[in-house]
């Protein structure tokens, strides 16, 4: 299958006041053409530093480090902003977590979708327009021309997620990165975007979601990377993934909503918190919080191995095992 | 402040996330991190200090005095004998200038605390109670801020009279409008947090909860705004007394000075330029340390 | 929105009424009989009685008030005591200059204010940011009377390349009103630098990156407008300081305005000039604000849905 995005041993971070500090450490994953791939992690794990390093996108001081960014086989590490900038809104696209905030509050709703073609495409503005009005139609927007007259505090949360996601993929972008979509909104309409996400996916449109919510990720990902401490830690396909879910943070992830929906007595939460990017371990990141913790957990940082159809891991509790 | 209020302490353990209230600052942690992040506010501090002493220390610091004149020696140049020069009646200049600066720190400093103090007072007042008070009270502050301030300040000084008590007045008048608005806005932003709305429910007395809850969290601001009206008051003294209503001669004040300096402007400039460079001085020197303070106290760029 | 207008002017006139109503009693507590006081002790009191009450000065105060209200609607402000003129018409002589003077500087304020906190935003921590900023500083911290001499001093009385004083042509205004806008140019500076810095920042200008705009266009569509807000509410409290450093201003450049007026009301303790003035420089700075509320409706959808 065709790879629409192909990210290689990123790396990205900011350059403190002495040292280097990685938010994102040697992450390579693939999305691979109509597919929805999912990163998961607590917040601060890098996953919307990997996103945006993707988009190019990063906010000064932080920078991409190293590593190969692929867009259809293109490398988009080192390219010139006016290339990239001509690849952002109609070959690739991204929409953001919180819909009451990304949207310019002084501009009316049409005017922005209108924006990401007028940008990319000499084009009236009376065919600008007729287009949006489609697509804001398509992607389940009622009365969307009257809604193209609205500014954005006029409209709900799930209307102006929607909106985003028209203005994200009215120019049909290869690759759509997600970040968060429907952490700000309530379950009726994360259900109803999520749903949309699989009928923009059908079309070809590879999707990266990012989430913190494994239920998320379960309903709408056929792959899944899970991101620990600015590294990938495990990656598997979604039904291998919480079938058999390896890493102990990962069975630590899944166990605590196991617990909060299985109605369990105790709640099963993961001791401690995620460390400091400043006070990384210097041996696996997880290790401080690992109760199978093994001194070379402390010491040295595991290589991603894998344990089985592209099952990959990251743990010494399976290296020994591929190794033997 | 005592801290035995039980829903302040609840507010602390809770930890709502929702509103971002400053931290209860103690004196020390401010001036630290002042002195952390901006250097040029310490040192314009220092300035300040140093105006402070020479304003205190004035009749010691010099050989003459304000008023005493010397016919013979009109105009002089600066000189090791008058190191500012002398003014058209034969005074040392240096001299007017130090007592000069009692003149012009006394105002800044006096009618900002009082229209500090009233602004916040009609403000708290104004935001908490609403209604027909807030009305009222806001469409004096708009009376207030309509008039130019200098007109306004030049119909009170002729009705009153020129004189340091009459300037107080009139600066009070003329600045606790802006205070009152932003205090009243800040009011607004408090009340809607839940201790407030907590301490409302059980009762506490209204006259408490604007003593307990909203003025101590308005004292960031005020500060700030005390800070910057400080030059502002200055600068408006200066430009009454450069129109001959504020300060009368013989006393000295800066803006007066630079007043009866300027027929010289061209045969002996610095009669009415050491005057502006010492206003000029002291004014950048309360902006800096405003500004300042202002990073370091204000909750929202704070938490950025 | 009419409705918006509408209540906003009432407002307006309401404010200006209590404002008219302030200055008349300010200046009726002057203690001792005005006309005494300008004329001096030593003319006979027959005299000073005959003309007080020909002016009406001998009523009670509730009168005087209304009848003052009621001419000042007909556009007539009385007679200057010391200038034997109607207050009216100096006024409408005056005004112009000061109109002039104000535009100029004003236009001076806003143009530099914006292009040098721009500037200053996106280049932060340069070079120019910092020369931005501390004449802007400067500008803050020079009392307008400094400012009017230094220009004077240097560019009319050592370089002869403009005149030193009065109004000739339209190169008479420039020193006058940089005098008068750098103080505004650099609050507007200061506020554009820290209000689009905070923009830059938002959400929706990562959307708008996202969508494939570079930085100008991301800047022009998006934070500039954002950004306009604040300034335009600070614009239109700059009109009342514009008019107070007039005051200054013309009365070194010996611009005939309504500043210069109000100074020679005051020295010929002039009270109908000095009402006249005060009344009509406020009910200017009344109108500006009217001006920049409507604006800002303009400018900001939330405002105008709200109200």
């Amino acid at each position: 299958m065709h790879n629409i995005l192909e990210v290689r041993h990123l790396s990205a971070g900011f350059s403190a006041r002495k040292s280097e500090v990685k938010a994102v450490d040697d992450v390579s994953l693939l999305v691979p053409e109509g597919k929805i791939v999912g990163i998961v992690g607590e917040s601060g794990c890098g996953k919307s530093m990997t996103a945006r390093a993707v988009m190019g996108l990063i906010r000064y001081p932080g920078r991409v480090i190293s590593g190969s960014v692929l867009l259809d086989g293109r490398e988009l590490v080192g390219m010139p902003e006016k290339e990239k900038r001509a690849l952002r809104g109609s070959k690739m696209s991204m929409i953001f977590q919180e819909p009451m905030t990304s949207l310019n509050p002084v501009m009316k709703v049409g005017r922005q979708v209108e924006e990401a073609i007028r940008i990319h495409e000499k084009v009236s503005r009376e065919e600008a327009a007729h287009r949006s009005v489609e697509i804001l139609t398509s992607v389940g927007v009622p009365e969307a021309e009257k809604r193209c007259l609205c500014y954005p505090h006029q409209l709900s949360g799930g209307l102006r997620q929607r909106v985003m996601i028209a203005m994200a993929m009215i120019l049909d972008p290869r690759l759509l990165i997600a970040d968060e979509p429907t952490t700000a909104l309530d379950v009726t309409v994360e259900a109803q975007i999520l749903q949309l996400m699989r009928t923009l996916s059908s079309g070809g449109t590879g999707i990266l979601l990012i989430s913190h919510d494994l239920g998320v990720i379960a309903q709408v990902c056929d792959h899944v990377y899970v991101m620990y401490a600015g590294r990938i830690v495990e990656s598997a396909e979604t039904a291998e993934l919480f079938d058999r879910p390896l890493h102990p943070y990962t069975r630590g992830l899944l166990n605590s909503v196991r617990s909060l929906r299985g109605g369990g007595d105790v709640l099963d939460t993961i001791p401690g918190v995620v460390p400091n990017l400043m006070r990384m371990p210097a041996g696996c990141g997880f290790s401080p919080r690992c109760l199978e913790c093994r001194e070379e957990c402390v010491r040295d940082v595991p290589r991603l191995v894998d344990e089985g159809d592209g099952h990959l891991i990251r743990c010494f509790l399976y290296e020994g095992e591929a190794a033997e | 402040m005592p801290d035995n209020d039980p829903f302040r302490k609840k507010e602390n353990v809770s930890g709502q996330a929702g509103d971002r209230l400053p931290e209860p600052d103690g004196f020390r942690s401010i001036v630290k991190r002042l002195a952390g992040e901006n250097k040029l506010a310490v040192f314009s501090f220092a300035v300040i200090l140093l105006f402070v002493l020479a304003a205190v220390l004035a009749p010691v610091l010099t050989p003459y005095t304000e008023k005493q004149m010397d016919l013979r020696h009109r105009l002089s140049p600066p000189s090791p004998e008058h190191l500012f020069g002398t003014d058209e009646g034969g005074r040392d200049i240096l001299t007017r200038m130090l007592f000069g600066s009692r003149v012009s720190l006394l105002i800044g400093v006096v009618p900002s605390l009082v229209s500090m103090l009233l602004g916040a007072a009609l403000g708290i007042v104004s935001g908490y109670a609403g209604g027909k008070t807030d009305t009222v009270i806001m469409r004096l502050a708009d009376l207030m801020l309509a008039f130019p301030s200098m007109l306004l300040a030049m119909v009170i000084m002729y009705t009153l009279g020129g004189g340091l008590m009459n300037i107080f007045l009139t600066l009070s008048l003329v600045n606790w409008a802006g205070v009152a608005r932003v205090v009243r806005s800040e009011t607004l932003r408090i009340i809607k947090t839940e201790y407030v709305e907590a301490a409302r429910i059980t009762g506490v007395p209204g006259f408490r909860i604007m003593l307990r809850h909203i003025l101590p969290n308005c004292v960031p601001t005020m500060l700030v705004l005390f800070t910057l009206n400080i030059p502002s008051s200055i600068l408006t003294e200066s430009s009454l007394s450069f129109l001959g209503l504020g300060i009368q001669p013989p006393d000295a004040s800066w803006g007066l000075m630079v007043n009866t300096g300027r027929q010289f402007l061209y045969s002996a400039p610095w009669l009415s330029l050491i005057p502006s460079a010492a206003i000029m001085a002291i004014v950048l020197a309360f902006n800096f340390l405003g500004d300042g303070l202002a990073d370091v106290l204000d909750p929202y760029r704070k938490n950025q | 929105m009419l409705n918006h207008i509408l209540r906003r002017l009432l407002q307006a006139v309401l404010v200006l009424a209590l404002v008219a109503l302030l200055i008349f009693l300010m200046l009726r507590v002057v203690p001792g009989n005005p006309i005494a006081t300008m004329m001096g002790e030593h003319v006979d009191p027959a005299v000073i009685e005959r003309m007080t009450s020909e002016l009406g000065l001998d009523q009670p105060i509730t009168v005087q008030f209304f009848r003052y209200i009621l001419d000042a609607m007909k556009g007539d402000f009385g007679t200057s005591y010391s200038m034997g003129k109607p207050v009216d018409g100096l006024i409408r002589t005056a005004f112009p200059n000061t109109l002039i003077l104000a535009l100029c500087a004003a236009l001076f304020a806003w143009v530099m204010g914006i292009i040098c906190g721009t500037v200053s935003a996106v280049r932060k921590n340069s070079v120019l940011d910092r020369l931005f900023m501390g004449f802007s500083l400067l500008g803050v911290s020079v009392p307008v009377f400094m400012a009017a001499m230094m220009l004077q001093y240097v560019f009319a009385y050592h370089l002869h390349w403009l005149d030193i004083s009065g109004v000739k042509n339209w190169k008479s205004f420039i020193l006058p009103a940089v005098a008068l806008g750098w103080n505004s140019a650099g609050s507007i500076s200061r506020l554009v630098r820290s209000t689009l810095l905070e923009i830059l920042q938002a959400d929706y200008i990562d959307t708008a990156r996202a969508k494939g705009r570079g930085q100008a266009g991301v800047l022009i569509f998006h934070a500039m407008r954002n950004a306009m807000l604040p300034v335009v509410t600070m614009m239109a409290l700059q009109l009342s300081s514009l008019l107070s450093g007039a005051v200054i201003t013309e009365s070194i450049f010996a611009i005939n305005g309504i500043g210069r007026l109000a100074v020679q009301a005051i020295e010929g303790r002039d009270i109908p000039l000095l009402q006249g003035t005060a009344l009509f420089s406020t009910a200017l700075v009344i109108l500006g604000n009217l001006a920049a509320d409507l604006l800002y409706g303009v400018l900001d959808p939330r405002i105008r849905k709200e109200s």
